[in-house]
């Protein structure tokens, strides 16, 4: 399509400005969290990088002292990571079974049961967060990481998303696979998954960022600081800023917030290759 | 190398709709039988009843005698070639053709010998590495067949696997098809709706019809005395013509149209009324005044080897399709006199259809 150069300007004006707009409060927060706490305290917000970047960030990283609590950024990265790996794993692997189950198996229930599942979007884990805290510690897995994920795992967006992709695959593969003499597993294996790759790919890169940007549940479920995800981590240190007199620990804060945004943007930037991939070379 | 046999094999699905009422079917040890029809008509139904990816509500269907009514289609011993392929898009080609065979637990040497085989009789040994996708229509549909001879299967079986095709393509494929057939000596059941490839094809050709075998014989046999006025009206391009008649009192002549008397070639009972149907093949033009069927031109086709006209004919303006050899000239309301031998004439009954 032909575009004017005064069009591309302004095309290219919103675009910057929007850009912009997104990314200075992230830098921001980054330039701030390289400077001492005094000087943010008696200067306030900084534009520009200071020279304390690495003081800041290892202290908050290796010195549970630094987090005012008995556990390191690097072990809630971790937590967080185990946290959004499983919860996006869980989530493909349990959407991709029900949808598996509801469109290629005719049992009676099928319709109906794909309904009340589709139904549980109506329902969140606000809505459950008390039956679902209740059954998870009487199965006794308060403070542990299967307790952390499992009720989060089933995901009706998912098996939508899987469902609608299966219905899309042409029956005739099915076909062709039962008279090559595959099963049921098999087909879904050799099959069916490696179709999905794309899907796959979308889904996990969604349910990630949501798993790793989990509040609520990890906030009620762990009450062990050894559990602590990064999210409530970030809460953790910036609640301790107002205790206890001392000049408030704005850069550390800083630097557990830019930290707890690097996981996501990796795994976004990773997978959205991959997903690109996939969709250019994807052919059903 | 197998038989195939139908006894009243019937098909009603769950909804009440009869698609198969009740075939009979002996297809011999390598014979290749062409399943045509038009759409509806239950031909792919039949194939995939065969193939086990439809049950059999009644009858039976056997493969070299034994009945496999509840035998999965995995372990019929069958082969099938899709419309649209089905090749697995992951896959590279070679993978498409061994995975049955891994699937059955042949061993790595084997399953490589037997793909490089058939990628050998197919000319597809420098594709092998390569996706479906990369290929062409008329290389996939070869990757397809790859995949259903790797197996050396009792039985191939063909659901319209040329209509994905361009025209020419399709005509070489045909070839193709039929070639490999004949070398391998597989029994084959191939549904088609273009009546070409099933006159071509056909050592046997089945006419199907609203979930009934109208006709099966030779392709010749069937062009030559179709059973019923639908297997006359479908075989055979241009349609056939069919005229409303009534014999005469002598029985010699059949009165179409206006009052014409064609000859015929028949026993039948004087004043009884049937449609008499001539191929536009038969038809042929008469000297001035001659003829006995007059009609005009009302459009005429010319296709370069033969000309298609297209003519009104008697005061209920029945039209009467003819075809010439070679290029003619005529112009709309042309007056044109027709001759039909008698022997060329085919009566069929009103009511029922059926070949007197």
């Amino acid at each position: 399509m032909y575009q004017s150069k005064w069009r591309i300007f302004t095309n290219h004006t919103i675009l910057i400005l929007g850009a912009l707009f997104m990314i200075m409060p992230v830098w921001i927060a980054f330039a701030s969290s390289t400077h001492t706490r005094e000087f943010i305290f008696q200067n306030g917000l900084q534009f520009w990088p200071g020279g304390h970047m690495i003081d800041n960030y290892g202290a908050i990283l290796f010195d549970p002292s630094a987090t005012k609590g008995r556990v390191t950024a690097l072990e809630m990265l971790f937590n967080s990571m185990v946290l959004g790996l499983g919860f996006a794993i869980g989530k493909v692997i349990i959407s991709m079974m029900a949808a598996y189950a509801i469109v290629y198996f005719r049992f009676k229930l099928a319709v109906p049961l794909f309904w009340v599942i589709f139904s549980t979007l109506l329902l969140p884990l606000e809505v459950r967060i008390v039956p679902s805290y209740e059954v998870v510690a009487n199965l006794g897995m308060l403070n542990t990481y299967t307790g952390l994920i499992l009720p989060l795992i089933a995901s009706a967006t998912g098996t939508f998303f899987f469902r609608q992709f299966y219905r899309s695959v042409p029956d005739e593969l099915l076909e062709a696979a039962r008279l090559d003499g595959a099963g049921p597993i098999r087909f879904f294996i050799d099959i069916l998954v490696p179709l999905s790759v794309t899907m796959i790919a979308a889904i996990f890169i969604i349910m990630f960022v949501v798993g790793w940007n989990q509040y609520l549940w990890p906030l009620l479920m762990t009450t062990d600081d050894q559990l602590y995800t990064i999210v409530i981590g970030i809460k953790q240190v910036y609640n301790s800023l107002y205790e206890g007199g001392q000049i408030p620990q704005f850069p550390k804060a800083f630097a557990l917030t830019i930290m707890a945004t690097i996981p996501p943007v990796l795994v976004v930037v990773i997978f959205q290759r991959m997903f690109i991939k996939g969709l250019v070379e994807t052919e059903k | 190398m197998a038989t195939v046999t139908l006894n009243q094999a019937e098909k009603t699905y769950p909804n009440g709709f009869k698609a198969i009422h009740g075939i009979d079917l002996a297809i011999e040890d390598g014979e290749f039988t062409v399943l045509v029809g038009p759409s509806g008509c239950g031909k792919s139904t039949l194939l995939r009843m065969i193939a086990g990816l439809e049950s059999i509500s009644s009858g039976e269907i056997s493969i070299d005698g034994k009945v496999v009514n509840k035998v999965a289609p995995a372990d019929r011993d069958i082969a099938m070639v899709f419309q649209n392929y089905a090749l697995y898009p992951h896959m590279n080609n070679f993978d498409n053709m061994a995975y049955g065979l891994r699937n059955r637990g042949y061993s790595k040497a084997d399953i490589e010998s037997k793909v490089r085989e058939a990628a050998r009789i197919l000319q597809l040994e420098d594709h092998l590495d390569r996706k479906p996708r990369q290929l062409s229509g008329g290389q996939r549909q070869r990757v397809a067949m790859g995949r259903a001879i790797v197996r050396q299967p009792k039985v191939f079986l063909f659901d319209e696997p040329l209509s994905n095709l361009d025209a020419k393509l399709r005509v070489d494929m045909r070839l193709e098809i039929k070639n490999l057939q004949q070398r391998l000596g597989i029994t084959s059941v191939y549904v088609t709706h273009d009546q070409v490839e099933a006159m071509t094809l056909a050592d046997r050709l089945i006419v199907m019809n609203g979930g009934i075998a109208e006709q099966i014989g030779t392709p010749i046999d069937i062009y030559e005395k179709p059973a019923t006025r639908f297997v006359a009206g479908f075989i055979g391009s241009p349609a056939m013509n069919f005229l409303d008649g009534v014999i005469s009192d002598d029985g010699k002549h059949v009165t179409v149209g206006d009052g014409v008397m064609l000859d015929i070639d028949h026993n039948i009972a004087g004043g009884r009324a049937v449609v008499a149907g001539i191929r536009p093949e038969h038809l042929s033009i008469a000297q001035a005044g001659q003829g006995t069927i007059n009609a005009t031109v009302r459009m005429v086709e010319s296709l370069g080897a033969e000309t298609l006209v297209y003519l009104d004919f008697g005061s209920k303006a029945d039209n009467v399709t003819l075809r010439l050899q070679g290029t003619h000239n005529f112009s709309k309301n042309d007056a044109l006199g027709l001759t039909v031998p008698a022997d060329k004439i085919h009566l069929f009954d009103t009511e029922s259809g059926k070949r007197l």
